[in-house]
């Protein structure tokens, strides 16, 4: 009980009296290497969400609302995620998200969660008002805390075993999938005759005209 | 001897098949194929060795919340690691520079004090007003003894001033030098949902002199100690237009301009000799028209309330008899 309290109060006491916060964070009172304490994850990616854009004539087509999430340090290797990162690239979120029950990967969980994360925020926070109107614009995987191991070996020798966490990033935007997410394109059966045509008509002739 | 019975059938099963032995019959049944590893040594009495050859390694759990343990779990945690939990946060912070509420708060006259004045309820109204009035002038004079300036016009013209200045920082998202402006208990409020948004704000002019309505004076704590609350009332011009982190338009117009009736209050405090005027709340009548829904949908979020039957007051009552003897238990130990 007392614990709940304690827990409850240090979380109060910082969102409430901000005026007197602000105020404490102009006063350095700890060394430098205390000052941050966000080396475990990275947050550049989370700083796309703080972007202004600044306001459009009536006009102008309205600009596509986006939101980006991440999820860090997730217990699984990265080239193992690559795969469920960039099996949902360019699709929609409900198609990627149902799509994801059915991959057999330790993975895919996490990824679905960070999805149905994403959704929720861009309805809160970033103004969008249909949150099955986006599609995964980008999905990516970086290389997270990788904490080292040890494994005996004969001869009084050892090895390294390597415990590997990764990052997962993912970028929702508004609007209905491209039709190709990768370019080049596959090409239209004429697109490929014109290429064709052009390709027979440059060729040389030797000891012609 | 039974051990190495199953070991020697083990070793036969391990052993490989001809291919083709069974191939009929894997077309005809629902058969899943299944790898079998022949890297491990087939008795198990090496298990044990293969596992000790791995030293075992505490991973850090970086996803866990520390929101959702238990009370029970977090006392272990730091029972492990041999610290004492944070103490308490007893403080509180109080500010001496601003009050937590508005005093006696004005009641803005419904229809802006255009209801006939020969009608009953014009009569009870003006009746009280006159009954404020004199309250107000009291107060007035009690400002006049810390501030000898203190001149209703002058004091409109400069409330005008902070009135616009407040609304030009709040739109530049200026935080650090709101708080100038603004009081301790409004500045929460006046920064409440404006995160990631544009706000083009211009004030236009003045329909009616601002001019105010009541003054009220409070001692806190001690005697000398006063606070001064003066509610003006603004009747201005002014456009308004919201846009989102994208650039889209969320409310108003930068075109259409649009008469704002507002009564706010500012605040001083008046037994210190730096203290400065500070708007601290605007007033919102009963009356008010409800506003215009906004342009977006929402899904409509479904309340579950979960009724408790009487039965469970019974239960927990039981429970209580029963858990009596070990909380003692507990206790003494």
């Amino acid at each position: 009980m007392a614990l709940t309290k304690v827990r409850y109060l240090f979380a109060t006491a910082f969102k409430l009296y901000q005026p007197m916060v602000t105020q404490c964070e102009k006063i350095h009172t700890s060394c430098r290497n205390q000052a941050s304490n966000n080396d475990d994850h990275p947050t550049h990616w989370m700083e796309y969400n703080q972007k202004i854009y600044p306001p459009q004539t009536p006009d102008e087509v309205p600009r596509l609302a986006y939101v980006c999430h991440q999820r860090t340090n997730i217990k699984y290797s990265p080239l193992k995620m690559w795969y469920v990162a960039s099996f949902i690239r360019g699709m929609s979120v409900d198609e990627a998200i149902k799509q994801l029950k059915f991959v057999l990967k330790k993975g895919a969980k996490d990824v679905r969660e960070v999805l149905e994360e994403a959704k929720e925020m861009a309805v809160k926070e970033h103004n969008v008002e249909f949150p099955s109107n986006m599609w995964v614009a980008e999905s990516f995987v970086g290389k997270g805390r990788v904490i080292k191991g040890i494994r005996r070996h004969g001869r009084a020798r050892f090895g390294r075993v390597e415990y590997k966490h990764c990052h997962y990033y993912v970028r929702l935007e508004e609007g209905a999938p491209p039709k190709h997410y990768y370019s080049p394109f596959p090409q239209q059966p004429h697109e490929q005759l014109e290429d064709w045509l052009a390709a027979m008509r440059r060729r040389k002739i030797t000891n012609s005209l | 001897m039974s051990l190495r019975i199953t070991s020697k059938l083990g070793l036969t099963l391990l052993q490989e098949m001809p291919q083709g032995f069974l191939a009929p019959v894997v077309n005809q049944v629902n058969h899943q194929i299944v790898r079998h590893r022949r890297t491990k040594h087939w008795d198990p009495k090496w298990k044990l060795f293969r596992r000790m050859k791995v030293v075992k390694v505490d991973l850090p759990k970086f996803n866990e919340k520390v929101e959702n343990l238990t009370d029970e779990q977090i006392r272990i945690r730091l029972k492990e690691q041999g610290i004492l939990p944070p103490r308490p946060w007893v403080e509180r912070q109080f500010f001496i520079h601003s009050t937590g509420g508005i005093f006696e708060p004005y009641v803005p006259p419904e229809g802006d004090g255009k209801v006939s004045p020969v009608s009953k309820q014009g009569a009870m109204q003006s009746l009280q007003f006159l009954e404020k009035k004199s309250r107000t002038m009291m107060a007035i004079r009690k400002i006049r003894q810390y501030e000898e300036d203190f001149d209703s016009p002058e004091f409109c013209k400069e409330a005008t001033k902070l009135y616009i200045k407040m609304h030009e920082l709040l739109s530049a998202r200026d935080k650090d030098n709101l708080i100038d402006v603004v009081t301790e208990r409004a500045y929460p409020e006046v920064l409440h949902n404006v995160e990631n948004k544009t706000i083009r704000w211009k004030y236009i002019k003045d329909i009616e002199l601002p001019r105010i309505v009541q003054a009220r004076c409070t001692d806190v704590i001690s005697r000398e100690n006063i606070f001064g609350q003066v509610t003006v009332r603004f009747h201005t011009q002014q456009t308004l237009a919201i846009y989102d982190r994208f650039g889209r338009l969320l409310h108003g117009s930068e075109i259409v301009a649009k008469d704002v009736l507002e009564y706010v209050v500012f605040e001083k405090h008046m037994a210190n000799e730096y203290g400065t005027w500070r708007i601290h709340a605007k007033i919102i009548p009963d009356w008010l028209p409800p506003r215009e829904p906004s342009a977006l949908t929402f899904k409509r979020k479904i309340e579950t309330t979960v009724a408790e039957p009487e039965k469970a007051v019974v239960e927990t009552a039981s429970t209580e008899n029963v858990s009596t003897p070990n909380s003692e238990r507990v206790n003494t130990a």
